[in-house]
């Protein structure tokens, strides 16, 4: 079982609420997604392992097994060519569940009319493989799924 | 075997959601999809976690090969181009 950690803070929901039918259809896989808190912040790693892809707006971070979780800062946020978002890591660094990886600010995404709502997919895992899904307020490096 | 090379117009490369809908296309195919970045190694385009570990970005170009001829394989292809062009 892996344990999921909320890479911000703010209002875990179904992935089913975002508003953006791949996502919410689970095709790019299932997770939970949270609203996050309208204030500049750090997205955290949510697991232990390799940042295997690192865009201004999203990274993929591969752990043990080869299990992949993807966390989505926003959606069409690549249209906004990284304005807004730092990095704090390389492609490729090893990072431990709770290292700071990108910083950005959610209230701008939304300024700039887009959805600020961060999906946190397990990358081809089954629709059961996620348990245990948080609901309700979350505060970063906080459990938000385990992964069966 | 049906091949086709294509420059991916597709703003973000094949990452997130175009990654889902390519390995979604793919996936319907009974027979081996796989993509290769340039002359990279090919890898399974029926998995969004190969998709996304090749790093195609915008302007790269991409190698796929569908098993089979025919129409379905050429339709397949054109389906799989029309989602790495996309934005």
């Amino acid at each position: 079982m892996l344990t999921v950690l909320t890479p911000v803070p703010g209002t875990a929901v179904a992935m089913s609420e975002v508003d953006d039918p791949v996502f919410a259809q689970g095709m790019v896989g299932p997770g939970v997604a949270v609203r996050p808190a309208p204030r500049p912040q750090e997205a955290v790693a949510p697991i232990a392992g390799r940042v295997v892809k690192l865009h201004p707006h999203a990274f993929l971070v591969l752990g043990e097994g080869g299990r992949g979780v993807l966390v989505h800062l926003g959606i069409d946020t690549v249209k906004l060519d990284g304005a807004g978002f730092a990095t704090l890591v390389e492609e490729g660094a090893e990072v431990e569940p709770g290292t700071p990886v990108i910083r950005w600010d959610p209230a701008e995404v939304e300024r700039q009319g887009m959805s600020a709502i961060v999906p946190v997919v397990a990358l081809e895992a089954r629709a059961d493989a996620v348990a245990d899904p948080a609901a309700g307020e979350v505060a970063a490096g906080d459990t938000l799924f385990r992964w069966a | 075997m049906a091949q086709r090379r294509v420059t991916v117009e597709s703003k973000v490369g094949l990452h997130a959601r175009p990654a889902a809908m390519f390995v979604e296309a793919a996936s319907k195919a009974e027979g081996q999809v796989t993509v290769a970045k340039g002359e990279g190694t090919p890898v399974s385009a029926k998995s969004i976690l190969a998709v996304m570990g090749l790093d195609v970005r915008n302007g790269d170009e991409i190698v796929i090969d569908v098993e089979g001829e025919g129409p379905e394989a050429d339709a397949l292809l054109d389906r799989l181009a029309e989602i790495a062009n996309a934005d």
